[in-house]
């Protein structure tokens, strides 16, 4: 648990002591002591636990183990390890080219003001397929994989844009119009059918 | 007891009982790192905090609508 994580189920208890105090005797709010009390325990704080709770699940579920811990997700996670620099989730997670503990939410968030969040209530549609319906295997992303995915780091950038493979088609890039990753440029992605005859890198050694 | 203080009493009683609900839920959310926790939270646990905020809010409009001949008599 982080500190974070503390003081916020510190002031959830403390908000549970002061609502049990008018669930045990609601009479003491006939005065004002009471009433203001009343506003704390049933508004004030209940409202800022849900706002604290609410962000520190959201930035929780930004992180790569919260997603790996979907069985569903598992060998996605393994594809990272994968000791292949062709693999570009793999190079991308092994060089740091994302933030390891948030490789999964750097790739496949929608950079948007309301992005983590849009994702999170799309990621809800993934939780029904592993419990109740089944999950599609592989599992492909709806609408295909939007190129502003890898454009927000790569656009802008020297090696990229110096490329002229890449300056060539840069308004088919940014426009979506021809995919990164299915255009037979940088097609080796997770490839997780193909994860029983493919070295694993360990970090460390 | 009054009929109306009794009401806003079983209201209090009830926005009490589901702020308490929610925020254990919400402890137990935090508690547990999984994806399926993130669901407990926001379909379950914010859902009975809001209930109860809301009870506690329509208490609120009991009080200010609370008919003149229930004042106190001198």
């Amino acid at each position: 648990m982080t500190g974070l994580t503390g003081i916020l189920v510190a002031q959830i208890v403390a908000a549970i002591v002061l609502a049990s105090i008018f669930l045990i005797r609601p009479s003491i709010t006939a005065g004002p002591t009471g009433k203001i009390l009343a506003f704390l325990g049933l508004f004030v704080l209940p409202a800022l636990c849900l706002v604290g709770g609410m962000d520190t699940q959201v930035q929780r579920s930004e992180q790569t183990r919260f997603c790996t811990s979907c069985h569903a997700m598992v060998p996605y996670g393994q594809s990272l390890y994968v000791d292949d620099a062709s693999y570009i989730p793999a190079a991308h997670f092994q060089n740091h080219r994302v933030p390891a503990d948030m490789a999964c939410y750097a790739c496949h968030a929608d950079y948007t003001i309301y992005g983590p969040l849009k994702d999170k209530l799309r990621g809800v549609t993934r939780i029904y397929m592993q419990y109740v319906s089944k999950p599609p295997n592989p599992i492909r992303i709806p609408g295909g994989y939007n190129n502003n995915q890898c454009l927000h780091c790569h656009l802008g950038a020297r090696g990229f844009e110096d490329n002229p493979i890449h300056s060539a088609v840069m308004d088919s890039l940014t426009s979506n119009q021809m995919s990164c990753i299915s255009s037979g440029c940088h097609d080796t992605i997770h490839n997780v059918t193909g994860l029983s005859h493919v070295k694993f890198w360990r970090a460390g050694q | 007891m009054k009929l109306h203080e009794m009401g806003i009493r079983r209201l209090l009683r009830i926005s009490s009982a589901l702020v308490i609900l929610g925020l254990l839920v919400e402890i137990a959310s935090l508690l547990w790192f999984h994806p399926l926790a993130f669901v407990l939270f926001v379909f379950v646990g914010a859902s009975l905090i809001c209930l109860g905020i809301l009870v506690y809010l329509v208490s609120l409009v009991f009080i200010a609508e609370r008919p003149s001949g229930s004042e106190k008599s001198p």
